[in-house]
């Protein structure tokens, strides 16, 4: 029996636990696969103002709050009869009008917290309100799935909660090459080829050398994984467009990669909102429309599902300076082939009940996507990873 | 005592210890050496920023968007660079372990007050003079700080509608932990903190008028309490002393606790929760001597930095630098991720910073490249998104003084330097390679050893 097989027989018969740790660094283990579904998350940060992007063009209230910077019927493009996108999201539209799209509206959780950082972190820990918890629930998805960091891709330089599990994490990458190359030095390989403790996962120590042992894998399987595979031009010469850019190479690439993660900043639109967000929206919605055509392209946009969210939306009533302060619930974007629900999902907000703060009441609790997406898109147990179960939703 | 030992007390008091000084304390005793070590930190020297601007504000000028807006954008700057100074502190610290206390409490009673310079230095300042202080009064103090007012939403508390932010934290974090009160506590303390506020230069006010001065029942004790009431009922509780201890520990001697090391050091803190008392207690045990317990404790980011500083002292040309340095690392001062604060031991560790932490060495002492991509967090506001590059390579340009690391190592042959530089049991092949390259310049011998998994340990 070749060394390789005997390797992957012992793995499948007892578990992991009696193949070292570090062996990883020689052979590529596979973990148990949970399907091949991939989902891409994107963070609009700093609070997108749904309102002005998905538009109820015949509501008298959303002009009577938004003197200054509600947008006319005629700039809109409109979906429905009361309903326009901004004039930005021609791109966006395109996927809409091939049923690619579910607008989930009035998205939120209870008790709402209006700091960004916190909200954030609510999001990604999928925690309640009041609850501070140190994982994110892709992280846990990781932990849930004994998943090698390659599973959960962030596309930024450092690794966000989301990614953090309890006893898994994934892994930020920008460049593979880079990673790759920051381990190759002779030094390092001869750290890591000379070790030769057999019982290192038990302390801190061991902990150690299985982290550099995991990084050069995961950096040697992702570059020589990708090195080869090119992706569209079309993608917008900004940061956001390369970091869609870089997922797509590595879902064509046929990574194993299953949650990525990436974000798009500048939303805190506090003062003159409407150039900026019109800005930004355009960024995002030609980088989405060129990633799916590149996945389509690919055959790879059946196993795609791309879901976009913002820490919160923004207050219904303006302010002073023509922009929009913090608010609550907002819509969230789930775009992908086979939706079950396309177009929109669920009503626009109720602009006649908001809360204390004028700000939109939730509808559906953000958890309750995860909660599907998880259960009905990656098909693992929703309520281990997210603590708690939650009703579904039928957008897939 | 044992320069093993000292070099162990000296890890985790400070930052690490120069060869002349661990000769100098190796004819002392350990009381001795504890002694000089409290006495070497009696003094509190507060870090001080640069306040001025705001010497001829008013309170109205804050009513004003635009002053207020103005005002914030200055004190934003002035606590990047308060931050900055605040690691130069660290890496050259006049009182060293009255500095990692501070780190300590910074991690315990979180908080951040990202848009007023003010608050953010007396906060800073508020840790710094209580570091070793009684614990009692350290609790009450932090209710009134204006930061923590500010973070956990206590100045949004009133009678007519009582926010229980702060209520929880105080004792789901800062005093008893999870678990050992009930929801009802919560709701009655909150109304004892309702009407806490303060005013424009951050000094604490009660507004009478928010304050609800009917009856609280609170752990089976009722009267008419205000927060310090609270405070001195939570304190009642032995577990709060436990609760300390243990966190303590697992920041001072090892993240695993030892129950029976725990139950001593909660009989000492209980008495009268006087922090120095406590610290004295477990430098001077024999326990904190353990093998278990050298070179076994993951460092901080703030440590990883301030230990390299020790042996060969480094400083960065562009002093914002340090704050790129502390975020890949996974440790912004002044940016806690949450009220809970950073989460420590192996959760520093992930792929991408231990790579990091392999390579920092280099890349500090040899002027070396690093890229990173900066993609802003959520606060941020780019005028041109285009323009902005989409991937930096930067040199992290430091100026370091090789001429202290000769002086200090150079009775020092790199055998020796292994036990110097390394505290933790080194793997057995690295162990051989590093005997392999015992001939090679000391300067290298010295990078390598900062650049293999064992230094990542203290």
């Amino acid at each position: 029996m070749k060394r390789r097989d005997f390797l992957k027989q012992t793995t499948f018969a007892s578990g992991m636990f009696f193949v070292p740790q570090f062996l990883k660094a020689f052979e590529q283990i596979p973990t148990k696969t949970f399907g091949n579904k991939k989902v891409v998350i994107i963070q609009l940060k700093g609070g997108n103002d749904g309102l002005n992007t998905v538009v109820p063009f015949r509501n008298d209230i959303y002009y009577q709050q938004r003197a200054n910077i509600a947008l006319q019927q005629t700039d809109l493009l409109k979906i429905s009869d009361e309903i326009g996108l901004h004039k930005s999201l021609v791109d966006l539209q395109k996927l809409y009008d091939n049923g690619f799209l579910s607008i989930i509206n009035n998205v939120g959780y209870p008790n709402p917290n209006l700091s960004h950082f916190r909200s954030t972190d609510i999001w990604q820990t999928a925690s309640n309100s009041n609850e501070y918890l140190q994982n994110g629930w892709v992280g846990r998805y990781l932990d849930y799935t004994k998943a090698n960091p390659t599973k959960a891709i962030e596309v930024d330089e450092s690794l966000s909660l989301l990614l953090k599990g309890k006893t898994q994490n994934g892994l930020a990458v920008t460049d593979a090459k880079t990673l790759y190359n920051s381990l190759k030095e002779p030094f390092y390989k001869s750290v890591i080829n000379a070790n030769t403790d057999a019982h290192l996962n038990e302390h801190n120590l061991g902990y150690l050398y299985n982290t550099m042992i995991d990084a050069k894998s995961s950096a040697k399987y992702i570059f020589e994984k990708t090195k080869v595979k090119n992706a569209s031009n079309n993608y917008p010469k900004n940061l956001f467009g390369k970091q869609l850019k870089t997922i797509s190479q590595f879902i064509n690439s046929g990574l194993d990669t299953q949650v990525f993660y990436a974000g798009l900043t500048g939303f805190d639109t506090h003062a003159n909102q409407q150039n900026t967000q019109a800005r930004l929206l355009k960024i995002y919605a030609e980088s989405i429309n060129t990633f799916v055509e590149d996945l389509q392209k690919n055959n790879n946009f059946d196993d795609v599902l791309i879901l976009t969210f913002s820490e919160f939306g923004r207050r219904v009533k303006q302010n002073e300076s023509k922009g929009t302060d913090h608010g609550t619930a907002n819509n969230v974007f789930v775009i992908g082939k086979n939706l079950k629900k396309q177009g929109l999902y669920n009503n626009l907000p109720n602009l006649n009940d908001l809360d204390a703060n004028g700000n939109l009441k939730h509808e559906i609790d953000f958890r309750e996507i995860y909660a599907t997406i998880l259960d009905k898109w990656l098909q693992v147990d929703d309520a281990a990873i997210l603590n708690k179960s939650f009703s579904k939703l039928k957008f897939v | 005592m044992k320069a093993k030992h000292i070099q162990h007390l000296y890890n985790r008091v400070g930052f690490g210890i120069t060869p002349n000084e661990l000769e100098r304390l190796s004819n002392k005793n350990k009381r001795e050496i504890i002694d000089e070590v409290f006495t070497n930190s009696s003094k509190t020297s507060p870090l001080k920023a640069d306040i001025s601007f705001l010497k001829d504000i008013k309170p109205g000028d804050l009513k004003i968007k635009e002053k207020r807006q103005e005002l914030q954008k200055i004190s934003r700057k002035k606590i990047q660079k308060f931050s900055i100074s605040w690691m130069e502190r660290i890496l050259n610290p006049s009182e060293v372990f009255r500095e990692k206390m501070t780190l300590f409490w910074a991690n315990h009673f979180v908080s951040e007050s990202r848009n007023n310079i003010l608050f953010t230095q007396n906060y800073n300042n508020l840790l710094r003079e209580n570091a070793f202080g009684n614990f009692r009064d350290f609790t009450k103090k932090i209710s009134k700080d204006a930061s923590m007012l500010g973070y956990l939403n206590n100045k949004q508390n009133r009678k007519k509608s009582p926010n229980e932010n702060f209520a929880r934290e105080l004792m789901e974090l800062f005093t008893l932990g999870q678990g050992n009160y009930t929801e009802t506590d919560i709701k009655e303390s909150a109304r004892a903190f309702t009407g806490y506020s303060h005013n424009f230069r951050g000094k604490f006010l009660m507004r009478k008028r928010h304050h609800d001065e009917n009856e609280k029942t609170f752990f089976k004790k009722t009267g008419n309490f205000n927060g310090d009431n609270i405070i001195d009922i939570i304190l009642e509780q032995q577990q709060c002393a436990r609760f300390i201890s243990e966190k303590i520990y697992r920041f001072f001697v090892n993240e695993n606790i030892n129950k029976e090391h725990v139950a001593a050091m909660t009989a000492v803190f209980y008495k009268d929760y006087d922090i120095e008392k406590l610290m004295r207690f477990v430098l001077q045990s024999n326990w904190f001597y353990d093998d278990e317990n050298i070179g076994t404790k993951i460092k901080s980011p703030m440590e990883f930095l301030a230990g390299i500083h020790q042996v060969i002292p480094y400083q960065f040309e562009r002093p914002k630098q340090a704050l790129l340095m502390q975020r890949l690392l996974g440790q912004t001062l002044l940016r806690p991720p949450n009220v809970a604060g950073w989460k420590t031991g192996r959760n520093w560790i992930d792929t991408n910073t231990m790579v990091r932490r392999l390579r920092l060495a280099s890349i500090l002492l040899n002027n070396a490249a690093i890229t990173y991509s900066d993609t802003g967090d959520e606060e941020t506001m780019l005028t041109d998104l285009t323009t902005k590059k989409l991937k930096r390579k930067t040199f992290i340009k430091t100026k370091t003084d090789w001429n202290a690391f000769e002086k200090n190592y150079k009775k020092i042959d790199n055998k020796g330097m292994i036990s110097l530089i390394i505290s933790s049991q080194i793997n057995k092949g690295t162990a051989q390679m590093l005997s392999d390259n015992l001939d090679i310049p000391k300067k290298d011998f010295c990078v390598q050893l900062m650049s293999i998994p064992e230094y990542q340990l203290c």
